[in-house]
């Protein structure tokens, strides 16, 4: 197991610790404290930036210093990054600057005035100004991605808190809550069930179909990393779904062996780069996010065989399932394998493209 | 690499709509060095773009409420969606702030735009708002004077003190209501019909001049209409 936990631990305080060895069933990790004897970790998920105090002040004038050195080197950057790696350029960078001082600064009438000179003002901010420089020179000198930069991440109509050793979720993986939406609005039977999201990083898909969908039943939300499933179960708490959505730490499906062949539904974004490319990722990616939650072995499929197995045996009759796939090639391999070694099990195979035209998705259903 | 994929639905009918194509509003926020891909939405387009087009195609005419009466979804299958972000594999692959969403409606060429939203979903909802905005504002449908009377819709924005509103239409819709850009839409409809006289529409709708100018000048984007088509006619600007 590749997880850089070392780096996870950083000083924003947060007032919970949630004991990942001693809970298999995180369902409520902020009230428990009947504790089992096994020895406890803690794992505190960091406070994004938008959410903490603004108790640090600085002069206006200040202010607009770092601002304009921090979009000089925006600027700077030009097109460097898109010819290396195929990174950012200045105006994506200009943007996220942007969004940085909209979670730093508690006061965003503000940025009206970036223009003037105004001395006397004082800005209050959720962050101190020399942290900010520091934030900043990551963002380019290190490419850490802008996301932890600021400890969370805009994705549909939610805003997740990530951090080092959580994927942060991708736009394209956005689409398989509207096909969760679409089918439970026509089967009853799927809208009452208990559903399952395997791998869940931040939570990003279960809170999704868990808020969205209109669900009835439970959603389970698994993951082998522990700062995933911390993480992901803060953001299940921020969004008050914790009586809905229980986040377990384990393997695939080794979490979920009390239903086995009772899920309404199934749905996965599981790691499914292939390794070889790994090393060649742009550098927010490559870099900084946890390879655990990229490398889908050699052709990058290890993990989607294992679900699709997973899910001729898990899902009950009827039942739903839908996977994030690598491209076409992956969606077709996985269809194949289907027909020819689950048919008994799986039926109406689709793929559908992502908003790209790239062939991103597989889902189907139990006979 | 770009995915081009070109909607299906041919529209089958003429459109009698006075929009000419050099009216064709975008709605830019920032600029962005990366190609356009176009794209349609991927979920069960084909039935629905024809139950679309089933509501659009009675007879000859297509009012342009109908497109306003739709809904979002049904609006958006009318649409070629682009997301303007670079080429490559996507996916897990990469990490790019870059979630703009570009709307085209094919039946009027209408274009709307949004990228300052965090996120790709949010971007697609503010394209959507700002598309009913511009037809509202863009596709005019001709007016009979003779046998003109105020449609609901165009009742329920004006004030209470209007003579022809009765009280049944319940209270006064503001710019910040959904149902306004309806309402908007017929207010244009009867302006564009005297002209872009106000205190010709006015008698129509039993306002005053004054107050009819003051519901005008309440909607930044209603106001810069009416002045364009005034300015087209030679007369001057409200303010
Ligand atoms: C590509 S990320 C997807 C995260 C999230 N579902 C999303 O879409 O943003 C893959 C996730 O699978 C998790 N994972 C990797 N191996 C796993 C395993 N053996 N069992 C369960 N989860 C695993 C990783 O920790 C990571 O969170």
């Amino acid at each position: 197991m590749k997880l850089s936990l070392s780096s996870v631990y950083t000083p924003y305080s947060f007032p919970i610790i949630l004991k990942s060895y001693a809970f298999s069933n995180l369902c409520k990790p902020f009230c428990s404290s009947a504790l089992s004897s096994s020895p406890p970790i803690s794992l505190k998920p960091q406070v994004p930036l938008f959410l903490r105090p603004p108790i640090y002040s600085t002069k206006f004038c200040d202010f607009k210093k770092w601002h304009d050195w921090a979009k000089g080197i925006a600027s700077s950057i030009g097109s460097t990054f898109v010819n290396s790696d195929n990174g950012p350029d200045s105006s994506i960078l200009c943007r996220e600057l942007k969004w940085l001082m909209e979670d730093a600064v508690e006061d965003h009438s503000l940025f009206s005035k970036m223009g003037f000179e105004n001395y006397d003002e004082r800005v209050k901010m959720r962050v101190g100004i020399e942290e900010l420089y520091d934030l900043w020179k990551e963002r380019i000198e290190k490419r850490r991605p802008f996301q932890y930069v600021v400890g969370c991440e805009h994705w549909r109509d939610l805003v997740l808190s990530v951090q080092e050793g959580v994927l942060i979720p991708r736009p394209e993986t956005e689409l398989i809550v509207d096909f969760v939406c679409d089918v439970v609005s026509k089967n009853e039977d799927l809208k009452r069930g208990v559903w399952a999201d395997l791998g869940t990083g931040s939570g990003a898909l279960a809170i999704g179909i868990g808020g969205a969908s209109g669900i009835g039943g439970r959603v389970i939300a698994t993951d082998i990393n522990p700062v995933s499933v911390a993480v992901a179960a803060y953001n299940v708490q921020r969004y008050c779904l914790q009586d809905k959505i229980e986040v377990r730490e384990g393997s695939w499906f080794e979490p979920l062996k009390d239903i086995e062949g009772k899920l309404a539904g199934l749905v996965s974004n599981p790691p499914y780069i292939p390794s070889k490319e790994i090393s060649g990722l742009q550098a927010e990616v490559g870099r900084h996010e946890p390879r655990v939650a990229l490398d889908g072995g050699i052709d990058g499929m290890d993990y989607l065989f294992h679900l699709c197995d997973g899910a001729a045996l898990f899902l009950k009759p009827g039942g739903y399932f839908a996977f994030e796939t690598n491209g076409e090639q992956q969606c077709r391999a996985l269809v194949d394998y289907m027909k020819n070694k689950r048919s008994e099990s799986l039926c109406n195979f689709e793929i559908v493209a992502d908003f790209a035209g790239i062939q991103r998705f597989v889902i189907g259903f139990h006979h | 690499m770009a995915h081009k994929l070109i909607w299906k639905w041919k529209p089958t009918f003429m459109l009698p709509l006075t929009f000419n194509s050099q009216s064709k509003h975008v709605i830019r926020f920032h600029h962005h060095p990366f190609s356009s891909l176009k794209i349609h939405h991927p979920i069960n387009y084909t039935t629905t773009a024809a139950a679309a087009a089933n509501t659009s195609n009675n007879g000859d005419c297509v009012k342009a409420k109908e497109f306003l009466e739709l809904t979002d979804e049904e609006l958006v299958r009318q649409c070629e969606m682009d997301f303007l972000k670079s080429s490559g594999a996507g996916g897990q692959h990469r990490n790019k702030r870059e979630s703009a969403v570009r709307l085209k409606h094919l039946p009027t060429g209408i274009i709307a735009q949004a990228s300052e939203d965090r996120s790709q979903h949010m971007n697609r909802d503010s394209a959507v708002k700002r598309l009913r905005a511009l037809i509202a504002l863009k596709v005019r449908k001709t007016v009979d004077l003779d046998a003109y009377s105020p449609p609901r819709e165009l009742l329920q924005i004006l004030p209470p003190k209007s003579t022809v509103r009765g009280s049944e239409i319940g209270p006064q819709i503001g710019p910040k209501n959904q149902k306004f850009a309806l309402g908007m839409q017929a207010l244009l409809d009867l302006i564009f019909a005297v002209e872009g006289s106000i205190s010709e529409a006015a008698k129509y709708i039993g306002l005053s001049t004054g107050a009819l100018s003051r519901l005008i000048l309440s909607d930044d984007s209603l106001r810069k209409e009416v002045n364009d088509l005034r300015a087209s006619k030679g007369m001057k600007p409200l303010k």
